[in-house]
C-alpha cells in the first residue's frame, strides 16, 4: 500500500524535479560563468566550470565609471521601499474610508475608480512625464515615487482586509470614544498586519521590477535604478564583455534572493494572499 | 494626520454638536483626500489629457503643436509597423499565458498531491526567479539562448538538435521570449492555483475515489470547474500584464530582428521618446487602452459564463 | 502586539531616511566619475562606452590635474539612450554643459534651438583653435548655413579587422580586393565547414560551418558604405526625398544577401555576435568599425590587423563620421570658460585619443602618429580622406536610421524580400521626410 503511494506520486516528483532543475540551473550557469575571462566564454563547447576563476569582472564593477551597481541596487530597493511606504499612507486611509464609512458620492467615487482599473497605465506615462518634468521632478526620486502612489489595486486590496475586521471590535471602541481616526489606527490596522505586509511585498516587487517609468524619468548615472542600469549595461558591455555582463546579474540577484531565503515563508504567503484578492 | 487628531478631540465637548452624518462625511473625505488629490492628478487628469493629445501633432522640442484631428489615428490605422506590433503582442501574450498556466497549473498539482513531500521546498524554489528584476532576466537569457555559444543549444546538441538561433529568427524569436517570460513569471500564478486548490474540499475527492473515478476524470471533472475562478483571475490579470510587454524585447533584442519582436509598448517607447513625438504616442496608449478593456470585458464574459456551472 | 510595533519602527525609519534622503538631493555627493574636486565642475555627457571611455577617462583626469581649478563629470551612456536622454534633459531644462554627438546628427539638434555658436573659438574669428587644421571632410559637417556648432574631436567609420592567423592558414595574404568577385573567392577560401572544406570546394557542407569567412556587424552603416560605392545614397542631396529603394540600393543589399545566402561566407547577422566571435577565432574578417583597435588588441592569442572597408560595387566608399563636442546655447560665464578650456586642452591633446582607434580630427595630430603604434588609425584615416562619405545631414537623421535599419534587418535575416524591405523603408523615410522637411 505504501509502495503504491509512493509509485502514484513519483510522476509528480519527476516534473517538480524537473522544474527546479529548470529553475535553478541558469542561475548556477551564470554565476559560473561570471567567473571567467572574455576568452574562456566564447567557446564551444560552453565551459560549465572553470579551474582558474577570476574576480575581475566583480572587481571591474566597482572601477568603472559607469558602472554603479552598488547604487542602482539602493536606488530601486530604497525607490520602491518609499513607494511601499507611500502607498499605504495614501491608500490605507481611503481604502478604510471606503470600506466602513457611509458618506455622499461613495458609490459615484468607487466606480470611478473600478473603471479606471481597466485603464492601462501606460495611457498615462506622457502626460505624467510632461507633468514631472514641469514640476522639475525629473532624475529625482521623487519621480519613482508619487506618481504612482495612488494605488487603485492597493485600495481594493485593503478594502477588502478592513471589511474582514469584526465590526463588533470597532463598535466597542466607538462606546470608548474613539475617533474615526483611532479606530482606524487603533483597531483596524493592527488586526490587518499580516494582509499589509502581504499587500507591502506585492506593491514592492512591483515596483523594484519596473523598467519603462525610470527609464524615461531618470537621467543620470546615479539615479538609475537596477534594471535600467542593467540593461544598459548589456548596451554598452554585451559584445565585448560578457563576463562582465554576467556578474552584474548575479551582483544584483543576491542580495534579493538572500532576502528571499530568510523571509520566505512570509513572502510566499504574502503573494498568494495578495494574489486571490485577500481571499 | 493631525487634522484627524483634532477631529478625535471634537468628539468630547458639547459645544459643535454636529449630527452624526456630518462628521462621517467630513472624515471620510477627510481619509480620502491625499488619495483624491493624487489619483485625479496622476490618473484621471493624466488619462484626459493623453486624449487631448492624441488630437494634436504634440512634438516636445518643438513650440508649435498645432490641432491635427484624427490625422494621428489615421496614420495609425495606415501604420503597418503599428499592426505588426499589435500581432506580435497578441501572439505572445496568448502563448505566453497559455504557457504560463499551463505550468503553473502543473506544478501546483504536483505539491498539492497529498503523498509529495517537500510542499515548503518545492514553493519556495520555483516562485525564486518571480523576484528577479527584469534586467537580470533579460541579460541572463539573451546569454543562456545566445546561439553560437549559449548553454540552451548546447544542452539541445545532446539529444542531436543543431544549434537554434533563437532571438535572430523572426519566427522563433516571440517563442523565446515567451519561454523567457514563462520562466520567469509562472511562480506567481502557481502560488495562486495552490490557494485554490487548497480551498477544494478533499470530501468532494473522496466521494468521486469511492464512486471510482479515476485521476484523469477527478482533473477533468472537479479539480478544474471548481479552478475557474482561479483560472479566469490568472489568465485575465496575466493577459493584461504579458500584453504590456517592453522589458524582454527592449533588453534582449531590441525589437529585432527586423521588427519582428516590436511590442505595442516598445512601439510606444520608440514613437514618443526617440522620434518625440508624443501625440503620435498617445493615440497609440489610447488605442492600446481600447484593445485592453475590449479583451478583458471578452475575457470575463467567455470564461466568467463558465464559471457559473 | 509586538508586530505592529515593529512595523511601526520600520514605517518611522522609511520616513526618516526618506526625507534625509531627498533633502540630501539638493546637494550631490562626490561620485567617481569625477575628475578634479575644485574649482569649476562641469558636467559633460558623451556616448563613448566601452574602451573609447577608457581612453576619455584617462584624458580628462589628465587634464584635470593640470587645470586644478575646474573639475568635470562624465556620463558615459550607450549611443542609442543618450540620444532621448540629451533631449529630454533639454526639454527639462537641465541640459549638460558639454556634449559629444555625432557630426551628422548637428542639424537636428540645431534645428531644436539647442546649439551655441562656436565660431568665435576658431581663429578664423580670433579664437584659439587652428581651422585650418581639422581634416575634411569631417569638419564641414560641424557648419550649418556656414557656421560652426561644434568642434571635432575625431574622424570615426567603418573598415575591417583580419585574423592575420586564419588568413596565413588559407595561404592568403590579408587584403582587400577592389571588385565583388575577387572579394567572395576570397572569403571562399576563408570559409571552412566541419571536414575542413572550404566554401568553394565542391564537397562543401553549408550547413555545418565552423569558421566564416566574414560576417554582418552593424549593417546600417556598412548598407550605407556599399550603397555609395554603387554611386547611390539614402535620401536625395535637397534632403527632400528618400533614395532607398533605388537600383544601387537593391544591388548593394542584395550582394550583402548573396554573402550570407549564395556563397555563404557569411552567417544570419542576427543572433550572430560578431565582436565575440571573431575573439574565438571564428570569422576571418570582421566588418567593424576604428574602434575596435582596443578590442582586438585585448585579444592576446589572436594576431589582429586592421584592413579597409570591403568593396561590394564598383567604387571604393565608406561611412564615416565625426564625433562633436557641443555647447547649449544657455551656458554662460564660469561654466562656458571651464567648458572652453577643456575643449581646447583636449583638442590639442588629440593625440592622446588616438589610442582609442578612433582617428584624430587634426591633420597635424593625423601627421605625427607614428606606423609602429598606429597602423589602424593611419590606414583607416587615409581610406575616410581618399574615399570616405560623411553620415547624411538631415534634421531627422535619428528618424530615418530607424525606420530603415530594422528593414535592412528584416531582408538580411530573410524575413523580408530585398524589394519589399527597401520599399518599405523607403515609404516610411518619404513620410518621415514629408512631416519634417
Amino acid at each position: 500500500m505504501k509502495r503504491q503511494k509512493f509509485l502514484s506520486s513519483l510522476p509528480s516528483y519527476a516534473y517538480l524535479i524537473i522544474l527546479g532543475l529548470i529553475v535553478i540551473l541558469p542561475l548556477i550557469m551564470i554565476f559560473s560563468q561570471s567567473l571567467m575571462s572574455n576568452q574562456e566564454i566564447n567557446r564551444w563547447p560552453p565551459k560549465i566550470y572553470t579551474p582558474e576563476p577570476v574576480f575581475s569582472n566583480y572587481v571591474n564593477m566597482f572601477k568603472r565609471p559607469d558602472l554603479k551597481l552598488a547604487r542602482w541596487l539602493f536606488n530601486s530597493i530604497f525607490a520602491a521601499a518609499a513607494y511601499t511606504l507611500a502607498v499605504f499612507v495614501i491608500c490605507a486611509p481611503a481604502a478604510y474610508a471606503f470600506a466602513r464609512l457611509r458618506f455622499p458620492g461613495n458609490n459615484v467615487l468607487f466606480f470611478i475608480l473600478l473603471a479606471t482599473v481597466m485603464v492601462p497605465g501606460q495611457v498615462t506615462l506622457i502626460p505624467n512625464f510632461l507633468l514631472v518634468r514641469n514640476l522639475h521632478m525629473l532624475d529625482t526620486f521623487h519621480v519613482l515615487i508619487w506618481p504612482g502612489a495612488a494605488n487603485v489595486f492597493a485600495v481594493f486590496l485593503l478594502r477588502q482586509f478592513f471589511m474582514q475586521v469584526p465590526k463588533e471590535l470597532e463598535e466597542a471602541a466607538v462606546l470608548d470614544g474613539a475617533s474615526y481616526w483611532g479606530r482606524f489606527w487603533r483597531i483596524v490596522l493592527p488586526l490587518s498586519t499580516n494582509a499589509l505586509v502581504a499587500l507591502g511585498i506585492f506593491v514592492f516587487l512591483g515596483h523594484y521590477n519596473d523598467l519603462f517609468w525610470p527609464l524615461i524619468t531618470t537621467n543620470s548615472i546615479e539615479m538609475r535604478t537596477l534594471p535600467v542600469g542593467l540593461t544598459l549595461l548589456n548596451f554598452s558591455y554585451g559584445g565585448m564583455e560578457r563576463p562582465l555582463v554576467l556578474a552584474g546579474a548575479i551582483f544584483a540577484s543576491v542580495p534579493v534572493l538572500i532576502v528571499y531565503v530568510i523571509f520566505q515563508r512570509q513572502i510566499i504567503k504574502g503573494v498568494a494572499m495578495t494574489g486571490m484578492g485577500g481571499r | 494626520m493631525q487634522k484627524s487628531e483634532s477631529l478625535s478631540k471634537t468628539n468630547t465637548p458639547k459645544r459643535f454638536r454636529m449630527n452624526l452624518k456630518t462628521r462621517e462625511t467630513i472624515a471620510a473625505y477627510l481619509f480620502l483626500s491625499p488619495f483624491i488629490i493624487l489619483f485625479s492628478v496622476f490618473v484621471i487628469r493624466a488619462t484626459f489629457y493623453a486624449i487631448q493629445m492624441s488630437f494634436f501633432d504634440w512634438t516636445i522640442l518643438r513650440p508649435f503643436k498645432p490641432f491635427v484631428g484624427l490625422a494621428n489615428y489615421k496614420e495609425l490605422i495606415n501604420d503597418d509597423v503599428w499592426w505588426l506590433a499589435l500581432k506580435n503582442t497578441l501572439y505572445f501574450s496568448i502563448i505566453t499565458v497559455v504557457g504560463t498556466s499551463a505550468v503553473a497549473l502543473a506544478a501546483a498539482l504536483a505539491i498539492n498531491q497529498p503523498q509529495v513531500k517537500g510542499k515548503e521546498f518545492f514553493r519556495v524554489l520555483l516562485y525564486m526567479p518571480s523576484l528577479l528584476s527584469v534586467g537580470v532576466i533579460g541579460l541572463t537569457w539573451v546569454w543562456l539562448l545566445n546561439t553560437q555559444f549559449g548553454i540552451v543549444n548546447y544542452l539541445l546538441s545532446f539529444i542531436g538538435i543543431r544549434p537554434i538561433n533563437w532571438l535572430g529568427d523572426g519566427k522563433l524569436v516571440i517563442p523565446a521570449l515567451s519561454l523567457t517570460t514563462i520562466w520567469w513569471g509562472f511562480g506567481f500564478p502557481m502560488l495562486i492555483f495552490l490557494a485554490g486548490l487548497q480551498g477544494i474540499p478533499e470530501q468532494l475527492y473522496e466521494a468521486a475515489r469511492i464512486d471510482g473515478a479515476r485521476q484523469g476524470q477527478i482533473f477533468w471533472r472537479i479539480t478544474l470547474p471548481l479552478l475557474r475562478p482561479t483560472l479566469l483571475f490568472v489568465t485575465v490579470t496575466g493577459f493584461i500584464a504579458h500584453f504590456q510587454v517592453f522589458g524582454q524585447p527592449f533588453i534582449m533584442t531590441r525589437g529585432g530582428p527586423g521588427r519582428a519582436s516590436y511590442t505595442v509598448i516598445f512601439y510606444l517607447y520608440e514613437a514618443a521618446w526617440r522620434a518625440f513625438r508624443m501625440g503620435y504616442g498617445s493615440a497609440i496608449a489610447v488605442a492600446l487602452a481600447i484593445i485592453i478593456i475590449i479583451f478583458t470585458l471578452l475575457q470575463f464574459r467567455f470564461i466568467g459564463r463558465r464559471v457559473e456551472y | 502586539m509586538p508586530k505592529l510595533k515593529a512595523l511601526k519602527y520600520l514605517l518611522s525609519l522609511f520616513i526618516l531616511v526618506f526625507f534625509v534622503q531627498t533633502m540630501a538631493q539638493d546637494e550631490p555627493e562626490p561620485v567617481v566619475t569625477d575628475f578634479g574636486s575644485g574649482g569649476t565642475l562641469i558636467s559633460f555627457w558623451n556616448g563613448l562606452s566601452g574602451s573609447d571611455g577608457v581612453t576619455l577617462n584617462e584624458m580628462l583626469g589628465q587634464f584635470v590635474s593640470e587645470n586644478p581649478d575646474v573639475s568635470v563629470r562624465t556620463e558615459i551612456i550607450d549611443w542609442g539612450t543618450l540620444y532621448p536622454k540629451l533631449q529630454t534633459a533639454f526639454v527639462a531644462g537641465e541640459p549638460p554643459d558639454v556634449f559629444i554627438v555625432h557630426a551628422s546628427e548637428v542639424a537636428q539638434f540645431h534645428s531644436y534651438g539647442m546649439l551655441k555658436d562656436l565660431s568665435y573659438l576658431y581663429d578664423t574669428n580670433g579664437g584659439p583653435l587652428p581651422a585650418d587644421d581639422f581634416a575634411q571632410p569631417g569638419f564641414n559637417g560641424v557648419f550649418i548655413d556656414g557656421v560652426p556648432y561644434g568642434v571635432p574631436l575625431d574622424n570615426h567609420g567603418r573598415a575591417t579587422w583580419a585574423n592575420v592567423g586564419l588568413f596565413e592558414a588559407a595561404g592568403i595574404e590579408p587584403h582587400i580586393p577592389n571588385n565583388f568577385d575577387d572579394l567572395v573567392a576570397m572569403l571562399q577560401q576563408l570559409t571552412l565547414d566541419a571536414n575542413g572544406n572550404n566554401a568553394a570546394s565542391a564537397d562543401f557542407d553549408p550547413a555545418n560551418i565552423v569558421q566564416w569567412g566574414t560576417c554582418m556587424e552593424w549593417i546600417y552603416t556598412d548598407f550605407e558604405s556599399y550603397l555609395w560605392q554603387h554611386g547611390g545614397s539614402i535620401i536625395s542631396e535637397d534632403g527632400k526625398t528618400a533614395t532607398v529603394n533605388s537600383e544601387a540600393a537593391m544591388a548593394a543589399l542584395q550582394k550583402m544577401h548573396d554573402l550570407i545566402y549564395k556563397y555563404h561566407v557569411s552567417p544570419e547577422p542576427a543572433g550572430f555576435d560578431a565582436w565575440q566571435s571573431w575573439a574565438g577565432g571564428k570569422v576571418a574578417l570582421v566588418p567593424t568599425g576604428s574602434w575596435f583597435r582596443n578590442f582586438a588588441e585585448d585579444q592576446t592569442d589572436i594576431q589582429g590587423q586592421a584592413l579597409p572597408a570591403m568593396q561590394l560595387g564598383p567604387n571604393p566608399g565608406v561611412w564615416f563620421g565625426a564625433h562633436v563636442f557641443m555647447i547649449p546655447v544657455s551656458l554662460e560665464g564660469e561654466k562656458l570658460a571651464a567648458v572652453e578650456k577643456m575643449i581646447e586642452w583636449v583638442t590639442n591633446n588629440q593625440k592622446m585619443w588616438a589610442a582609442s582607434g578612433q582617428v584624430p580630427a587634426r591633420i597635424s595630430v593625423q601627421a605625427e602618429l607614428d606606423p609602429e603604434n598606429y597602423p589602424s588609425n593611419i590606414l583607416i584615416g587615409k581610406t575616410f580622406q581618399d574615399y570616405g562619405h560623411m553620415e547624411v545631414v538631415s534634421t531627422a537623421i535619428l528618424e530615418l536610421q530607424s525606420a530603415l535599419d530594422p528593414e535592412l534587418s528584416a531582408a538580411l535575416n530573410n524575413q523580408k524580400s530585398i524589394e519589399d524591405a527597401l520599399n518599405d523603408a523607403n515609404k516610411r523615410m518619404q513620410q518621415i521626410l514629408d512631416r519634417t522637411q
